[in-house]
């Protein structure tokens, strides 16, 4: 049954724009999703409608050549900022984009197929709000509940966690997940310095997170795989690893230089700590 | 996404629960198909308790639709959750569907998590 204050906070929401600062911003990737990003869109503004507290979403488009662009910017709404990008870049330089745009005191990262359901947001705030700068939504933590994924992702997955604690000393057991949030100060400190633009940003950006003494959380998600992926795991499994190489050197070049940065002297006393939060989900 | 199917005296429904995306399709329509099979039944699918819908499950719904219609029947969406009803509207299927708010069926048949109809009495 429709509940009237979640809808009319919807309808408020899409045609005035919101008085002030957000609270929240979220930011969705998106190349080539005209078959998913309206759904998408709906269950992001359904759920953050009903929280009750100003938010904005940004679309961060990698070069589309489908109708996403279009299908986005007819909808006029005016706390939806789409960032259009002129090629491809990757989803890294997408989400880098948009979450640099962000104005939000929480910037949330989520990918466009909804696989890890908008509803998780809350918990992951719940972290930040005792103290965390990251919140990483997970499939590997104890208390996700993961359905539809595939023996060989799975494998890779495990594979690679391991070459990521080893090599890297990131110890959060899915630096994958499409879903992660930040302080808006950690969102700005960590996308100002991540220079990798496909999808191994998400270690980067979390290797980064312990160069610079953020405290981060990992958080049990639900999480659903979205069919028509197109990703091939063994593919993409091997680009992760020349990505590690290339991180690595990166950092030993400077080019992860953390002296500039305000939030930096905020962080440098802190050590990281990696915790799995200790919130189950339920099938 | 749970599935349950009622049948009365020239009506049936279909309540849905949970998530419809590509996943539960061949579930759904398992439940569906088989309340076509007289001419000019109307189903009503209730959404009520439905939290997320792809494109692959609205297509699908449209398809529903246009099977019951041209077997001079029709699909009525009945009970639309909010995030139902605000993807119908960014997807324009707003007015492509009938809705309505209004009770369901007597209970007749129920069908399993599968879609597969099962007798209750």
């Amino acid at each position: 049954m429709t509940n009237t204050s979640t809808y009319q906070a919807y309808r408020a929401w899409v045609t005035e724009p919101i008085p002030g600062k957000p609270r929240i911003s979220v930011v969705v990737p998106a190349f080539n999703e005209e078959w998913r990003i309206l759904p998408t869109v709906g269950a992001i503004a359904t759920h953050m409608c009903a929280r009750g507290e100003p938010w904005e979403l940004i679309v961060a488009d990698d070069g589309s050549t489908d109708t996403t662009v279009e299908l986005l910017t007819d909808l006029r709404f005016p706390n939806m900022r789409v960032l259009i990008a002129d090629r491809n870049r990757g989803k890294g330089s997408a989400v880098r984009r948009g979450v640099l745009a962000a104005q939000g005191d929480y910037v949330l990262f989520a990918d466009a197929d909804q696989s890890t359901p908008v509803e998780q947001f809350d918990r992951l705030l719940d972290e930040l709000t005792k103290g965390y700068d990251v919140a990483v939504g997970s499939r590997a933590a104890s208390g996700a509940a993961v359905s539809g994924r595939s023996l060989l992702r799975r494998t890779l997955s495990r594979g690679l966690r391991v070459v990521v604690a080893v090599g890297f000393g990131v110890k959060v057991t899915d630096t994958q997940c499409g879903f992660k949030l930040f302080t808006a100060d950690a969102a700005r400190t960590l996308f100002e310095l991540q220079i990798v633009d496909n999808f191994s940003f998400d270690l980067e950006v979390l290797y980064l997170s312990g160069k610079v003494g953020l405290k981060v959380a990992e958080v049990p998600v639900e999480w659903i795989d979205a069919p028509g992926s197109t990703v091939d795991a063994a593919k993409v499994s091997l680009q992760f690893l020349t990505d590690l190489f290339k991180i690595r050197i990166s950092d030993l070049r400077g080019h992860y230089t953390v002296g500039g940065h305000h939030s930096v002297a905020r962080a440098a006393g802190r050590r990281q700590a990696i915790v799995a939060a200790p919130t189950s989900v339920n099938q | 996404m749970r599935i349950r199917t009622e049948t009365g005296a020239g009506h049936h429904s279909i309540s849905l629960a949970g998530r419809f995306d590509a996943h539960e399709i061949d579930g759904y329509r398992m439940a569906f198909e088989p309340l076509l099979s007289e001419p000019g039944t109307v189903v009503r699918v209730d959404l009520a308790s439905v939290v997320f819908v792809d494109s692959s499950a609205l297509a699908e719904l449209l398809r529903s639709q246009r099977a019951a219609r041209e077997s001079d029947g029709d699909l009525v969406l009945v009970n639309l959750s909010d995030p139902v009803r605000i993807i119908l509207e960014l997807t324009a299927l707003e007015q492509v569907f009938t809705t309505e708010t209004g009770a369901s069926a007597p209970v007749g048949v129920v069908a399993d998590s599968s879609g597969r109809p099962v007798e209750t009495r």
